[in-house]
Parts: structure tokens; sequence; C-alpha cells
């Protein structure tokens, strides 16, 4: 018994230095990342971030100022005149963001849940086939669709409109979003849904006061993931809300902001801090459910 | 608190529905529009919208630009979803010839051809052009044949600049003899490695064996693994293979991105003397040299190796294609094919622009001025034969071959690879 206990301290600890070398591993870059994003632009091409440590020590916060309140161009007016004006802030990135994600993350929520619900717990023909084919889905890549979507798109006129990138959106998250919850809501007791069913209670009912409230572990874990895919979505926004200044999302213009052959790569670094602040928030707001939604649905009890 | 969540969803759906519905009512409002779409960005789309400000003020028309650093892959998603802008500036010919084959494009009218055959070298309309349709439009273009020097610390060590290829080589043992690195080459860009390499070899390709040659090696009449095309590279290895000659070796030409290759000149004494680049690297000098750039910089075209064909000089650009023919479309189109467009642009700097009838004294100093000078008085103007070769070689196996041989791998397996990968 005693020697059992010793291998388990002994096992525990080496688990606990591979993580946390792991974790040391890991954390290197983002650090470096972040020095650099502190540091003067002529030292950030010329030196490597660790030099900050000893002969390279100055420190700026020039690289988000540029970030957050747009460069600085030079350009001649119709008069002739050199003007020296500061682009456009990050401001309506983040308003425009904010429209795409949001409706993007909950729409399909809403759906997937009932979905997962229907093919659960209730009983009609093909159940079996729909949700097999659902679950195909998640192996289609999304590119091979934007074509298709695309023209059907034109003909509807949705192209360039939030509504259209939210369909894609919720289209896109549908297969995984279904799975997921489905793993997790058919893990409900089935007790719970026979005595509400005794009781006479109405699928509906059944779903917005049972399963919704019961699921909440597993909706957040999936808010987290379709969050964090929209929010960093470069591709689906560019192909169907374009990339003028009065849709452009974030991601956009971080891609623009480094310059038409990467001469401003420097401000990539701020620019990326910047960008994180928002999931990171998400992250640590429904982080408790995280965990919890992780493991949801990987163990069918 | 269920009912709680659910009111925060609603309110959540509905404010940012409205918030986009507003909007696009804004847009839908304003009269007539064109739309533009190019691969430069940021400071550059700025600049563009400045120099066009004169064509919207003068015809009320707004012309909505919009940029993307993944241009290639969106414009053929686009065309092919069915959802094209007005206007596109294609950076590379093979895209406009790619939509001009499959009849995606509204061939040049006659009022602007003319105006391009008054405006422009023959050589921009031939660019432009598919199967003897003019289809395209040259704005900003860049030109590549220049080397770069810091001049004060020429001026110090006693360097001339060097006018024939042989003087070029005297200089280069010269500045080894005083111990000095003669050039700074770098030609790491991510995915696109090599293409720094790629433009050396056009260079020399045109002052070896000439334009007409060049032009056979283009379109593959003359096989990548010629001696012409050898011999390109036997010149080039002289200087790219010989440490002595380029600061750190095959080494840091390989590590080195090609944007910052040129900092190890301003360095105090200079670690090379040398930089062979186009036009756009002064965006890349340090901001201190950028701003003293006629006194810090001295800059003069990569000299000729055969007297024959002189000093030819290389470049790209983009050029501007139709796809939604309407009135107020051609009218910016020939706007486009004026002076006048790219005037501003030329004088806020770092812009070379094509027209005959331009202004050399618009642009902001000596520098630029004497590149836009090489540009339009160069009897030889030839595209980069990487953007005109077919994808697979022009942007695959030609680049992929200069690291090969920067590596070591022998010159002849590298070439016929390079020939081997030549789509049939």
């Amino acid at each position: 018994m005693a020697r059992a206990n010793v291998k388990k301290s002994n096992w525990t600890i080496i688990v606990n230095l591979v993580l946390l070398v792991l974790v040391i591993i890991w954390s290197i870059p983002i650090l470096g990342l972040f020095i650099s994003s502190v540091r003067p632009q002529d030292n950030v091409l010329t030196t490597g971030w660790w030099t900050v440590f000893g002969e390279h020590g100055e420190l700026t916060f020039d690289n988000y100022r540029q970030v957050l309140g747009g460069r600085g161009y030079t350009f001649v007016d119709s008069a002739g005149n050199t003007v020296r004006a500061s682009g456009d802030n990050l401001s309506q990135a983040f308003l425009n963001s904010f429209t795409v994600t949001i409706p993007s993350v909950i729409i399909p929520i809403l759906i997937a849940s009932a979905a997962a619900f229907a093919f659960a717990w209730m009983i009609f023909p093909g159940r079996k086939f729909f949700f097999t084919t659902v679950v195909a889905l998640l192996v289609v890549p999304l590119q091979i669709a934007l074509i298709p979507i695309l023209r059907d798109y034109q003909g509807l006129g949705l192209t360039g409109s939030y509504l259209g990138i939210w369909l894609a959106h919720t289209g896109f998250g549908l297969p995984l979003g279904i799975y997921l919850l489905y793993n997790y809501i058919s893990t409900i007791p089935r007790d719970v849904f026979e005595s509400a069913f005794l009781d006479g209670a109405r699928p509906m009912i059944v779903f917005s006061r049972l399963v919704l409230p019961l699921s909440v572990p597993a909706i957040a874990s999936l808010a987290i993931f379709q969050f964090l895919w929209v929010w960093n979505d470069l591709l689906v926004a560019l192909v169907f809300l374009g990339g003028t200044a009065d849709v452009a999302v974030l991601t956009q213009r971080l891609a623009t902001m480094v310059g038409s052959r990467g001469q401003d790569w420097h401000l990539l670094t701020a620019g990326a801090f910047v960008a994180m602040v928002v999931p990171l928030a998400v992250f640590f707001g429904l982080q408790r459910y995280f965990v919890e939604g992780l493991m949801a649905g990987s163990v069918k009890g | 608190m269920r009912k709680l969540i659910l009111v925060a969803l609603i309110i959540l759906l509905i404010l940012p529905a409205a918030f986009a519905a507003g909007q696009k009512g804004t847009a839908e409002a304003s009269a007539k529009t064109v739309t533009v779409f190019g691969a430069f960005v940021d400071e550059e789309a700025r600049r563009f919208e400045e120099a066009i400000k004169p064509f919207e003020e003068r015809t009320g028309i707004d012309v909505i630009y919009e940029g993307s650093k993944d241009f290639e892959t969106l414009i053929s998603v686009r065309v092919e979803g069915g959802n094209p802008p007005d206007i596109a500036g294609l950076p590379q010919p093979g895209l406009m010839v790619n939509f001009a084959s499959q009849g995606k494009l509204v061939p040049m009218w006659s009022s602007l051809i003319a105006t391009i055959d008054k405006n422009y070298a023959p050589v921009w309309k031939s660019l432009g052009s598919y199967d003897g349709t003019p289809y395209g439009v040259f704005h900003r273009v860049n030109a590549k044949s220049f080397v770069w020097y810091p001049k004060k610390a020429w001026a110090t060590a006693g360097y001339q600049v060097p006018t024939t290829w042989n003087e070029l080589t005297a200089l280069m043992d010269k500045m080894v003899a005083n111990g000095h690195t003669p050039w700074a080459v770098g030609i790491e860009s991510g995915g696109a490695t090599g293409w720094v390499g790629t433009d050396w070899i056009e260079d020399i390709m045109l002052r070896t064996a000439g334009p007409d040659v060049y032009d056979k090696w283009v379109s593959n009449e003359i096989p990548f693994n010629a001696p012409e095309v050898k011999q390109a590279f036997d010149v080039l290895g002289k200087i790219w293979l010989n440490p002595k000659y380029v600061y750190g070796g095959t080494n840091t030409i390989l590590t080195t991105s090609f944007g910052d290759a040129q900092r190890p000149m301003f360095d105090n004494p200079p670690k090379a003397w040398m930089h062979r680049q186009g036009n756009f690297i002064t965006g890349f000098f340090p901001e201190n040299i950028q701003a003293n750039l006629t006194d810090e910089v001295g800059v003069f075209p990569l000299p000729a190796i055969n007297d024959e064909f002189g000093i030819p000089v290389l470049g790209g650009g983009d050029q501007f294609v139709v796809f939604n023919d309407r009135p107020e479309v051609r009218q910016f189109m020939e706007f486009l094919a004026t002076w006048e467009s790219g005037e501003s642009w030329a004088k806020a700097g770092g812009a070379l622009f094509p027209y005959l009838n331009q202004d050399l004294d618009a642009y902001p100093n000596e520098i630029e001025r004497s590149l836009a000078e090489a540009l339009v008085n160069a009897k030889v103007f030839r595209f980069d034969a990487s953007d005109l070769m077919p994808a697979q070689v022009g942007a695959g196996s030609f680049w992929t071959g200069i690291v090969d041989w920067v590596t070591g791998k022998p010159l002849d397996t590298m070439l016929n690879e390079v020939q081997r990968s030549w789509p049939k």
C-alpha cells in the first residue's frame, strides 16, 4: 500500500514537471511576441526580443498607439499641400466584428440545441439517416462551398450584407454544434423526460424548460468554440462581406495593417494582442463551463 | 434567470440587425458608385483614394476602393461566384489572360484605346492585351533594375558609380581589397521565398541574352535549361556564391527577409555596400534614412553587360480591367489612363507612373525622379518574367529552384527540374 502511494506521488511529480516544461515552451513565444510589441520599430527589425534584457532596453507604446489610433499617412491633397493625417482607428472594425460575431454565435446555438434535442429524444422517420448526414458534414471543408453559396447569395441579394454572413457562419458551424450538443443532451437521464411527458408537457416545453437549462455547460463550450472561430475568421468574411472600410472586420484590418509588402510587420505584434483581448475575455468569462462542457459527451453514460 | 437570458438573446439579435439595416440604407442612397478591388492596402490604398479625388469631385461619382492581401484568391472566387467588382487591379498579366479567355472582361473601347496610344509606350498596351484586344490599363508601376548604396559612406571610401559591368566587377574587387563586403542580399519571403533571385536572373537575362530571347524564355520557346539561362545563372553565381562578395554568405541570403536585407548598408561602418532591389525598397529603409533619402542614399541602374542590349528596365505593375460595363465605369477607366490620376500619388512619393506626358518635377526627390526618368526613357522594358510564366513555374519551381541552387544543388539538375515542371 505504501509502495503504491510512493509510486503514485512520483508519477504526479513527473507529470507536473512535464506539464511545467510544456507550459514554459508554449509561453516563451507569447512572451516574445508581447515584448516585441512594446519595442521600438528599429529594434524589432534589427535585434531579437531577448536583447530587451540587455543592451536594447528601450520600451515604447508606439506600436499600440498606431494600431489603436490609426497609422499616420502623408499624402498630397488636390491643392498640392502635403498633408499628414492619421488613418482609421480600430473602433469601426471592432464594431463590425461584434456585429458579425454575436448573431453568428447565437443563431447556430439556438438551431443546434433544438436539432440535437430532436435527434436525441424525439422519434421520427429518417432520424438516424439525417443525423449521420449532419455528422458526415463535419469532414467537408467549407472552402468548397464558397463559390456555390456566393452564386446563390448573388441571386438572393445577400452578398455584402450582415444577414448573409450570419447565415454562412451558421451553416458552417451547425454540424459541429449539433454533434457536440447531441452528445451532451443524449446523456440527460431518461427519467427526467418521462416524468415531464407523463405530466403532459409538449416537446417544445420540455426543450425550453428542461433541456436548455440542463445543457448550459455544453452550450457555453460551444459558444466559446463558435465565438473564437467566427472572431478569428478572415476568409468567410472576405468572401461574403467584402473588405470595404464600412464592413471590414478586425482580422481584415490587421491583415492590411502590415502594408502591401509586409513592410510594417512590427505592428502585427501589437495588433495580435489587441485582437486577443476580446476572445480572452470571452474565454475567461465562460471558462468555468468550458472544462465541464469539454468533458460533456466524451463519456456517454 | 432563464427569462433574462432569453431577453438578452433577443436584444443581441435585434440590435446588430437594426444596425446592419441602417448601414445598408446609407450605401444605397448614394447615386453612382464604381467599386474597385485591388491588391494594395493600407497606406498605398489611402494614397490611391487621394489620387482619384479630383475625378470624384469633378464627376460626382463615388469610387469605392477595396484592397486585400489575399487578392489573387478572392478575385477568382468572386468572379466565379458572380460577384465581381466593377474594376479590378490585377498585379499579374496571367490573371488578365485567364479572365479574358473566359470572356469575363469588357474589352477596351476605341476612345480609351486612343488615350492609351497617346499616353503610354507600346509595351504597356501589349502587356494589357489578350489575343490582340486591349483589356487593361496600367496605373502605378514599379521598376526593379536598381542598385542602392549608402551615399555618405561611398563618398568617404571614394567609390564611384559603375557604368559598365566590368566597372562593377572592378568595384566589387576593390571593396573586397578594402575589407568591405559589396552586396547585401536576402531572399526570404515566407511562401514566396526565392522571388528576389528570379528578379536578379531576369535582369541578367535581359542584359546577356536580350529582350527577344527573354520573351522566348517566358513562353518556353527556349527551354528553361537552355545555355542562355545557364549563362545568366553563372553570372549571378559569381556574385552570390562567392562568400567574399555577399554579406554573411549563402546562409544569410537564404534566411534574411527581402525587406530587411538592406539594413547592413546603414550600419556604421556599413556591413554591406550595395543592394539591388525595386523602387519599393525605400519604404523598408530605416526611418532616419527615409527622412533624408536624397542625402543618405544613392541609386544607379544595374549596368549593361552586353552593349548591344543597353540598360533594359525590369518591372511590373497593376493593370486595371473592367468586369461591369457602365458609363461611370468607363469614365473612371479613361481617368486612370491619364497622368492626372497619378499626379498626387507621385507627389506623395513611393510610386512610379508610366505616362509619357508625366511631369517629372512632381516626384518629391531626386531619387524617384531619376527612377521615373529611367522607366519612361528605357528603350527596353520587360515585365517581371516570373509573373508572366505559368504559376507552377513563375510562382513555384522557379522560386524553389533558386533556393535549391543557393543551397548547393548542381545548376544543371535544378534547371532540368524547372523545365520538367513546365505545364504541357
